[in-house]
């Protein structure tokens, strides 16, 4: 099966998908629809009317955290393409990788040492 | 044909998970239990919050069905029973996983309800925990197969299977992949008796069966996976090819169902801390070991 094709099938099962779920809305809809009563649509607090809105600016107690998964996050990006060609490159590709990794690993002790890895 | 045999019997697996989580939570086994409430959940009203964010809201549990079914498409359960053999399969299960944290945030946002908002941004905490331990285990077993296609990861598992070359690998998978599937001790974001359900709690009806369906879909894709990477595969004797995936799959699940019995709920911060400072160390001397190892035996 070339790529194309592969990637076809990947497109037509979203779309099912997507299909699937209307088609189920409205097997829902047709057995009854909802009736509009005060008071019903309240989102969940304890039963009384969200006194504060909900949309605000929260603070985000990991930073540290994203701020390292992001380092992290790019160094997989050449993980992947690496991991494939490894057994073929052999001990020069451990070396590379191993210096690369282990500066990143300092990256981390250094954020670890400096209070990243804490709630903030 | 694949394709309907697959789905199939993903409907089928997603059904006895169904049976198998109520038995696991309520202690009854109730065999039409699932259809029931499935039926139920079908004729039950479908509300919507009062001033919700319409697109967010009804996007969430679609997007959650995909990512859940796209990540299906590329675990193979017998040498040609795969929906799409991709050869960059394994990298194409994390890019449709990540697709689950949008879907949680969307639903926690799109209801404008506190304990739903509160349970997205905390499974965003819970990501940043179990991301890079899902990776990271997967570039050591991509290592070992010199492939990224799922079906040459099992083939590569004939000599030995991955659980015992590198055994620290699963376990920072498993626990990462129950992280990502929010099951009980890492059920952050519905956290049920703190949060009210959570992402789920202003979800009824219709919309809140989608959603539960796509959440089974999720865990039966992160069982598959762990299969696939560390068990073997369909690899196994006497039985034919799909009868091994079968019994490795559905064995996987409840092992991960029932690990929630015994361990109280980990609050996200201390997910956080455990994840970074004990498993990405664990994570990367894994790597190295597996390369060494890779390096010096042939298998």
């Amino acid at each position: 099966m070339s790529a194309s094709i592969q990637y076809l099938i990947l497109f037509g099962l979203t779309v099912g998908t997507v299909g699937f779920v209307v088609s189920l809305y409205a097997l829902a809809r047709a057995i009854g629809r909802t009736r509009i009563e005060p008071g019903k649509n309240v989102p969940a607090t304890a039963g009384s009317l969200s006194r504060d809105p909900v949309w605000v600016r929260y603070h985000a107690r990991y930073t540290g955290y994203a701020l390292l998964f992001l380092a992290f996050d790019m160094e997989m990006a050449f993980m992947y393409p690496w991991s494939v060609v490894y057994r073929q490159e052999g001990l020069v590709a451990l070396l590379d990788m191993g210096v690369f990794l282990a500066i990143l690993f300092l990256g981390l002790l250094y954020g670890w040492s400096q209070g990243a890895l804490r709630r903030q | 044909m694949n394709i309907a045999i697959i789905l199939g019997s993903l409907a089928l697996g997603a059904y006895i998970i169904a049976i198998v989580e109520s038995w696991a939570t309520y202690g009854r086994l109730r065999l039409a239990g699932p259809a029931l409430a499935a039926l139920a959940l079908l004729g039950r009203e479908s509300v919507l919050a009062r001033k919700p964010d319409r697109l967010f809201f009804e996007t969430a549990p679609v997007l959650l069905l995909v990512a859940g079914l796209l990540a299906v498409a590329v675990i193979p359960l017998a040498p040609d029973l795969i929906i799409t053999d991709l050869s960059s399969g394994a990298l194409f299960l994390n890019a449709a996983l990540a697709y689950v944290l949008v879907a949680l945030i969307m639903a926690g946002w799109g209801a404008n309800g506190a304990y739903g908002m509160i349970g997205g941004w905390r499974f965003l905490g819970q990501f940043i925990a179990y991301a890079m331990l899902i990776v990271m285990p997967i570039t050591a077993v991509a290592m070992r197969a010199e492939s990224l296609m799922t079906t040459q990861i099992v083939i590569s598992q004939v000599e030995l299977w991955n659980i015992f070359y590198q055994p620290i690998g699963f376990v920072l998978f498993v626990i990462a992949a129950m992280g990502l599937a929010y099951l009980p001790p890492l059920d952050l974001p519905l956290a049920p008796g703190d949060l009210a359900g959570g992402v789920e709690a202003e979800y009824t009806g219709v919309r809140l069966g989608v959603l539960r369906l796509a959440r089974m879909i999720i865990i039966l894709s992160l069982a598959g996976a762990t299969v696939t990477f560390y068990l073997g595969g369909w690899l196994g004797p006497w039985l034919p090819p799909w009868a091994w995936s079968a019994i490795k799959i559905l064995v996987v699940t409840v092992a991960m169902l029932m690990a929630g019995h015994y361990m109280p709920r980990i609050r996200e911060a201390r997910y956080l801390a455990l994840s970074w400072k004990l498993g990405i160390s664990l994570a990367l001397a894994n790597i190295f070991l597996v390369g060494v190892i890779a390096l010096v035996v042939p298998i």
